[in-house]
C-alpha cells in the first residue's frame, strides 16, 4: 500500500471519524483507525462497537491531491497517527506500508515509522440492507437532536431513558426524551410519507455526536433503519448507531391536555430571570425555585423566588405578556426550565399549569403543536 | 523493659475501651432503628386515628384522589417511585418523577372526564 495525500483534506476526513474513536475500549483494534486504500478512494473507518463513522477520500475531489500507487489497507493506533499527521512539515504527505504491518509516513524531511494492524481483523460493520430511507434537511434534524437531547436521562441505572425515541408514521416524524423530571418532544411534517412506520431509540450520546458532526453544512441528513442499527448518511460520510433495546414508556399521557392556570413571556427575558433566582437555589440543599401567580381584576403578576437559608434570598417580578386563570403558587428545578428555555432561543412561549403538584408544559407561543417542553414540580409544603 | 510493659498494659486498657464503646454503640444503634420502627408504626396508627375522628388531613388536591391512590401518594411522598417503570425504587432526594405523578393526580382526571 502507498499513497500520496494534501494533508489538510486528510486531516479533515481524519478528525470525521476520530468522533468514533475511543481510547477506552475492550476490543484494542478498536483504539485504531483502518484505512481501506483502493486506485481511486480512501476509506477511513472508526468505530467504539456504540458507534462506528465511516468516511470516503475520493481521487476525483481536486483538493485531495490524491494520488495511488499501490492500494492495500492497515490499522494504524489512531491517536499517534493524527498527532503525527496533525504535525507533518508539508503541505503532503506520503503514507507507505511495506511488510510486517509498519507504516512508513513521509512529509518533507521527517519520516515517522509507526506498527501497525492487520485491517483484516477489524470487526465488520453492521450491514443495513433496508432501502426504507427517510431524508432530512440538515438544520432541522441537527434542532430536532439539540432540542430533545437536553431531556435524556444520564442514569446508566435507566438504560431506555438515555435514548430519544423516534416515531415515524406516514408524514410525521416524531421525537420525544424524557428523564422523567423533564421530557421534550419535536415533531416534523416530512415532505415525503414513508412508506414503513418505525419505532426506534437512539442513544443520546450518538445524537450529540451526529449533531456535531452535521454542522453548519446544512447538507441533507439520509436515516436508514434496520433491526438493531440505524444509520446516517451525510455526503460520503456514514454514521452507523447502535438502538436501545426495549420498549420505551408511552410518554403521550404524560402531557396534559388542559390547563388551569397560562403565561405567556419571551423565552430570553425568563431564562434570564431564571438564571438570577438559580444563582442562591444552587446553595441550598434543595434546588428550588418558586413561581407565584396571581390574577386579580386589577393586577397580573408573577413573581419568581429563590432562597437559600445560608446565603439569603432572590424575589423578582417578571414582566409578562399575558396571564390567566387561577392563582398558582408551584416550585421546580430551576435547572430543567433553563435548558427548556434555552432550546425556544428568541421566541415567545406560552407556559401552562394545571396545579401545583402537576407537570408544566412550554410551548413556542406561535405554534403549540409540534414543540413541547414539560417540566415536573418540586412538592416544597 | 518496664517501660514497654506499662506500654503493652496501656495497649490492653485501649482496647477494651474500644471493644466498650463498640458494644455501646451497637446497642444505641438497635435502640435507634427501634424507636424508628415504633414511630413509624404510630404515624400510620395516627393517621388511621384521624381517618376516623373524620379529621381532615393532606392536601386540597388529595382530599379528591381515592383511598387508593392516597396511598400511592403517601408511598410517593415518602421517597418512592409508584410509576409502573420505576416502580418500588427510591426516589432521588427533591427530584420528581412525572410518571409517577401522571398514575396519582393523572387518573382522577381520565376518570371524571369518563364519567
Amino acid at each position: 500500500m502507498k499513497f500520496t495525500v494534501n494533508r489538510q483534506s486528510f486531516i479533515k476526513k481524519l478528525n470525521d471519524v476520530s468522533r468514533a474513536i475511543s481510547t477506552k475500549t475492550t476490543i484494542p483494534i478498536l483504539t485504531g483507525l483502518k484505512l481501506v486504500v483502493t486506485d481511486n478512494e480512501i476509506t477511513f473507518t472508526g468505530s467504539d462497537t456504540d458507534i462506528s463513522i465511516e468516511t470516503t477520500l475520493r481521487a476525483n475531489d481536486d483538493n485531495a491531491e490524491l494520488t495511488v500507487e499501490e492500494p492495500g489497507n492497515i490499522v494504524l493506533p489512531a491517536r499517534f497517527f493524527s498527532e503525527i499527521v496533525k504535525r507533518l512539515p508539508e503541505a503532503t504527505m506520503t503514507i507507505a506500508v511495506k511488510e510486517g504491518f509498519q507504516a512508513n509516513i513521509t512529509s518533507g524531511a521527517a519520516a515517522f515509522t509507526i506498527n501497525g494492524l492487520d485491517a483484516n481483523n477489524y470487526p465488520h460493520l453492521p450491514e443495513i440492507e433496508s432501502n426504507d430511507e427517510v431524508t432530512l434537511a440538515g438544520d432541522v434534524f441537527r434542532d430536532i437532536i439539540n432540542t430533545t437531547v437536553i431531556a435524556v436521562s444520564n442514569q446508566e441505572s435507566r438504560p431506555i431513558l438515555t435514548g430519544v425515541h423516534f416515531t415515524l408514521a406516514g408524514d410525521e416524524f416524531t421525537a420525544v426524551a424524557t428523564d422523567s423530571h423533564r421530557l421534550s418532544q419535536r415533531k416534523v411534517t416530512l415532505p415525503n410519507p414513508a412508506s414503513e412506520t418505525h419505532d426506534v431509540i437512539i442513544p443520546g450520546k450518538s445524537l450529540v455526536e451526529l449533531s456535531r458532526m452535521i454542522g453548519e453544512e446544512q447538507q441533507d441528513v439520509k436515516m436508514r433503519l434496520a433491526e438493531n442499527q440505524v444509520l446516517f448518511m451525510l455526503g460520503d460520510t456514514a454514521f452507523y448507531s447502535r438502538l436501545l433495546e426495549g420498549n420505551y414508556p408511552d410518554t403521550s399521557r404524560l402531557i396534559p391536555s388542559e390547563s388551569e392556570t397560562t403565561m405567556e413571556i419571551s423565552a430570553p427575558a425568563l431564562l434570564a430571570a431564571i438564571e438570577r433566582a438559580s444563582l442562591l437555589s444552587h446553595e441550598s440543599r434543595n434546588n428550588v425555585v418558586k413561581l407565584t401567580l396571581s390574577d386579580t381584576a386589577t393586577d397580573a403578576t408573577a413573581t419568581i423566588f429563590g432562597n437559600s437559608p445560608d446565603v439569603g434570598a432572590v424575589e423578582e417580578n417578571l414582566s409578562t405578556l399575558a396571564l390567566d386563570g387561577n392563582d398558582l403558587e408551584i416550585s421546580f428545578n430551576p435547572d430543567y426550565l433553563k435548558d427548556a428555555l434555552r432550546s425556544f432561543g428568541q421566541s415567545q412561549i406560552k407556559l401552562s399549569f394545571t396545579s401545583a403538584l402537576r407537570p408544566f408544559t412550554l410551548v413556542p407561543s406561535e405554534d403549540g403543536e409540534n414543540f413541547i417542553q414539560l417540566i415536573t414540580p418540586v412538592r416544597t409544603f | 523493659m518496664d517501660k514497654r510493659q506499662t506500654m503493652l498494659n496501656d495497649f490492653d486498657h485501649l482496647q477494651d475501651q474500644a471493644s466498650d464503646i463498640l458494644t455501646q454503640l451497637a446497642a444505641l444503634k438497635v435502640q435507634v432503628t427501634t424507636l424508628s420502627e415504633e414511630n413509624a408504626e404510630l404515624t400510620v396508627e395516627n393517621q388511621h386515628l384521624r381517618e376516623l375522628l373524620g379529621e381532615d388531613n393532606g392536601s386540597d388536591e388529595a382530599k379528591r384522589l381515592s383511598k387508593s391512590l392516597q396511598n400511592l401518594e403517601r408511598l410517593y411522598e415518602a421517597g418512592f417511585h409508584v410509576c409502573r417503570e420505576f416502580y418500588g425504587q427510591r426516589r432521588e432526594e427533591h427530584d420528581s418523577c412525572a410518571f409517577c405523578l401522571e398514575l396519582i393526580y393523572g387518573e382522577r382526571e381520565r376518570a371524571s372526564k369518563a364519567s
